[in-house]
């Protein structure tokens, strides 16, 4: 009875569903296409564009690049994004509310407005096309996702413990370390992921700052469609996908627990 | 933060270390099979030659980069190639190199017309009229005049997102003679542009976007570049490139002011402009070289086909550069986004 | 998050502590939020080296600039309302249904979250345009002997940029409606109130700060939105974002880039600003 009565939302949801994840179906198969441009359905199936992407050195060093940067990306942003977070946690003076918006203003920001302005900032420093000016951006950019992350792991979690760790003479630092960060461990993950992810595939920034040997995958991409369309991106991006899924996948083998909202 | 800072920039270095033995040439161009063409034909036997690295960079709109980089005082770029237009811009605006022309031989073969004291031109590219053969079968539109005429040629179109050379299409289309064209009448221009603009139904802003319409046949018929529009032909699409009153425009290499070695980027251009590596790579690709020696190395029925080649240069209208480098050009190019919004 | 009425000289400093580890942090934002805005600020009150307010009346002044405007809060909250109501039945669903299918359903939302946005928008227009994979279908099936017209234009614009907008309004959602006890669905039904009835007095309230939240971050995401516009919209849908990469990649012309982006910030500010009255600007984001 209850079954019967939920079939048309499941037939929406299902539909809804659909619509998310068609475009992206569409893209994987296209990669395996053998046409010059990007068509639908392929005719002939081919890993050519799996070719032209592996074997072509501008885009593997884009690549690099792109991991490089999200590695440097993650080392800086999860230990200052971490510390923040414990700072919101235990500070009670009203100012944190202020702190916290003023944190979160690379989500609240435009991203447009943040990579024109940047982009004028860096050209007058020379930052323009660096590694650091890279990094410094991407890091920003996610710090509110390490944050986010690290925060709610922290309200979740019993600061009794650590302070029985202090009462036992342990130092706060060691205490956090020792005691705290082993149990917020998940949420810090979560928070490396998404800035990981997020720095790897930061579009709009990357068009207006990266460059010359510091280009990266995003942006190199853009300026390939600019140039020519052919299913290369596809395949790239179905490389992409998979990188990500796995790192999900191997994230939430390691943390059982229910990751809930 | 100053110890990351440290970490990040030392990690940054090391990182960006490696063969730094040879001269490096950081060249702006535009990617695409015109590039992977003139990697192998030019840029691949430059580097050997001359034992420099050319790292291209391959991007489509050059010039506010360059811009920025020339005025923060250390330019990345050693070398770019724009259209002749951002040249003379670029001389205007005090941002390049002066070039020695004892370094690059191979220049002599460039007429005159496309070479100056800054800037040497490269290739030479029209903009025309594409037709689906699908969509046209017989009697195929033919002029600007009938690309506006919807009712004798129905169908989708196309044109670029911007007034170079669309104002120029536009007055054709309105009976304006080549030879009359400049200094242009902006406002009539305009006026023709308001008529055709409901019945455009893609305003394209990338060469490869119009390579995709012409193969989809998203459109029947749409302003484009010669070679994106041989790229689709090549690839099957049912389509015909009209030269007959094409817009010619050039692009030319120049040095960014500031940049490091000059020199050996003017050899780099020398090796560039070699007659023999130009017909190779006009061989494999549709494009028009400007050192004009190429013609010698070429297959004639090939020759036929590109702009630079002397009857398709003879019925094409050369786009004036100085005029729209000029006060009333960039008063025209700013118009532009008012009439998109209208 | 008030303040303690007395705190111990040692708390007080320790407190004190705990905001220096802010510190690394704020370092960041101010040299890459910040620092970039000011210069932002600076530059759209210059004109040729002198201060000037032209960048500022040409925007209050030419009517493209206000209409450009206009119809970007008009796709915006277009956006937002279609995102809502695709995004709404499916946070119902994922809130509703077994482990196992709510892990599924959100996984397929977070699907097309971590594909580039630049190739998904490809994606759809191989799926919308005139030869594409709708058109043939639907011509194949005799249900339509004209191809539609669903790429290169607004109605492209809008699916792409929902597409990339659902999944934003489906985890705040998620999260408001799995907080909901399912008993109190079923305490109204057993009352004998309609679904429909149950569904508006007791789910729909109780979601509401979820749907507010998710529908904000919707509604701001559009507003600088730009991939997306640009190139599935067959350069007729102008946005602000593409005025302002126009101003800097085609004209050069950093002044009036600047005002416009400035003035695209004051708007998105005031919206929070109204919200956060309703709604504290931490829970939108997803802080608490």
């Amino acid at each position: 009875m209850k079954k019967l009565q939920n079939l048309p939302l499941y037939g929406v949801v299902f539909a809804i569903l659909f619509f998310l994840v068609f475009p992206i179906i569409v893209v994987v198969i296209m990669s395996f296409s053998d046409s010059r441009f990007l068509t639908f359905p392929p005719k002939v199936f081919s890993l050519r564009w799996y070719e032209s992407y592996f074997l072509d050195p501008a885009w593997m060093r884009a690549t690099r690049n792109s991991f490089v940067l999200a590695i440097l990306t993650t080392i800086l942003v999860v230990p200052v994004g971490t510390a923040a977070a414990y700072g919101a946690h235990m500070c009670k003076m009203a100012i944190m509310r202020h702190m916290q918006l003023l944190l979160l203003s690379p989500v609240i920001v435009p991203v447009i407005i943040i990579a024109a302005g940047l982009y004028m900032v860096y050209a007058q420093v020379g930052l323009l096309a660096t590694k650091l000016g890279l990094v410094l951006a991407f890091a920003t950019m996610n710090l509110p996702y390490v944050f986010i992350s690290v925060l709610a792991g922290l309200r979740s979690y019993d600061m009794a413990q650590e302070d029985v760790a202090r009462s036992l003479g342990v130092s706060r630092l060691a205490a956090f370390m020792k005691v705290t960060l082993p149990q917020i461990r998940p949420s810090v993950m979560t928070g490396a992921l998404f800035a990981f992810i997020g720095a790897l595939d930061e579009t709009v920034i990357s068009i207006f700052i990266a460059g010359g040997e510091n280009q990266t995958l995003p942006s190199r991409m853009f300026m390939s469609l600019n140039d020519e369309i052919d299913p290369t991106i596809a395949s790239i991006s179905t490389v992409l996908i998979s990188v990500s899924f796995a790192l999900v996948i191997l994230m939430s083998l390691r943390s059982p627990k229910k990751a809930n909202g | 933060m100053k110890l990351f800072n440290k970490i990040a920039l030392g990690t940054a270095l090391s990182l960006a270390a490696p063969a730094m033995a040879q001269d490096v040439v950081n060249y702006a161009t535009d990617g695409g099979t015109i590039l992977d063409v003139k990697q192998e034909y030019l840029i691949g036997p430059a580097e050997e030659k001359l034992g420099v690295d050319v790292v291209v960079d391959a991007m489509t709109s050059r010039f506010a980069p360059f811009k920025a980089q020339v005025l923060s005082g250390k330019p990345t770029w050693n070398l770019i190639d724009f259209s002749a237009g951002y040249g003379i811009r670029s001389q205007n605006e005090d941002l390049l190199e002066k070039l020695d022309y004892s370094l690059i031989p191979n220049a002599a073969g460039v007429p005159d017309a496309y070479k100056d004291d800054y800037t040497v031109g490269s290739t030479a590219y029209a903009t025309g009229l594409g037709y689906s053969t699908e969509a046209f079968p017989d009697n195929p539109p033919q002029t600007w005049a009938d690309f506006w005429d919807v009712e004798a040629f129905p169908g989708r179109r196309a044109m670029r997102n911007g007034p170079r050379p669309a104002l120029e299409l536009a007055l054709l289309a309105d009976g304006v003679a080549p030879e009359d064209l400049y200094p242009l009448d902006v406002e009539r221009a305009y006026d023709k542009m308001a008529e055709i603009k409901p019945h455009i139904d893609v305003w394209w802003s990338s060469g490869a976007e119009t390579t995709q319409l012409l193969y989809d046949q998203e459109v029947d018929l749409m302003q484009i570049w010669d070679g994106r529009a041989k790229n689709a032909i090549n690839e099957g699409a049912p389509a015909v490139f009209v030269w007959n009153n094409a817009i010619v425009e050039y692009a030319v290499f120049a040095i960014p002011k500031g940049s490091s070695h000059p020199e050996v980027t003017m050899k780099v251009i020398n090796e560039m402009l070699n007659p023999e590596g130009q017909a190779k790579w006009a061989s494999n690709y549709a494009t028009g070289p400007l050192n004009t020696n190429f013609a010698e190395f070429m297959d004639p029925e090939r020759l036929k086909e590109l702009p630079s080649a002397p009857e398709n240069l003879a019925i094409g209208i050369p786009l004036n550069n100085a005029w729209w480098a000029s006060e009333a050009g960039e008063e025209a190019e700013r118009r532009w986004l008012e009439f998109m919004q209208q | 998050m008030t303040d303690m009425p007395k705190l111990s000289a040692i708390e007080r400093t320790e407190q004190r502590s705990f905001l220096l580890l802010f510190l690394p942090a704020l370092i960041l934002v101010a040299l890459i939020i910040f620092a970039p805005l000011g210069k932002l600020v600076v530059q759209s009150f210059q004109d040729e080296g002198a201060f000037s307010l032209v960048h500022y009346k040409r925007i209050v002044t030419e009517r493209i600039y206000w209409s450009i405007f206009v119809d970007t809060l008009e796709v915006s909250l277009a956006v937002t309302a279609l995102s809502a109501l695709l995004g709404y039945p499916v946070a119902y669903a994922a809130a509703r249904a077994s482990r196992l299918w709510t892990g599924l359903i959100l996984a397929m939302v977070m699907l097309p979250f971590w594909t580039s946005v630049l190739v998904r928008t490809y994606g759809w227009l191989v799926i919308l345009q005139r030869r594409g994979i709708v058109n043939t279908t639907l011509m194949d099936l005799g249900i339509i002997s004209k191809p539609l017209e669903l790429s290169h234009n607004y109605t492209a614009v809008l699916i792409g940029m929902v597409h990339v907008m659902v999944p934003f309004i489906v985890f705040p959602l998620y999260a408001a409606l799995s907080k909901i006890p399912p008993e109190l669905a079923q305490a109204g039904n057993s009352l004998g109130g309609t679904r429909s009835y149950v569904f508006r007095r007791v789910i729909l309230p109780l979601s509401a700060p979820g749907l507010l939240a998710g529908a904000v971050l919707v509604f701001v995401l559009s507003l600088g939105f730009y991939l997306t516009p640009e190139l599935l919209g067959g350069g007729k849908t102008i946005m602000v974002s593409s005025l302002v990469e126009r101003n800097i990649e085609q004209y050069s012309r950093f002044g009036a880039a600047s005002s416009v982006a400035l003035s695209l910030l004051v708007i998105v500010l005031a919206i929070f600003w109204v919200v956060d009255r309703v709604l504290p600007v931490e829970k939108i984001i997803g802080v608490k």
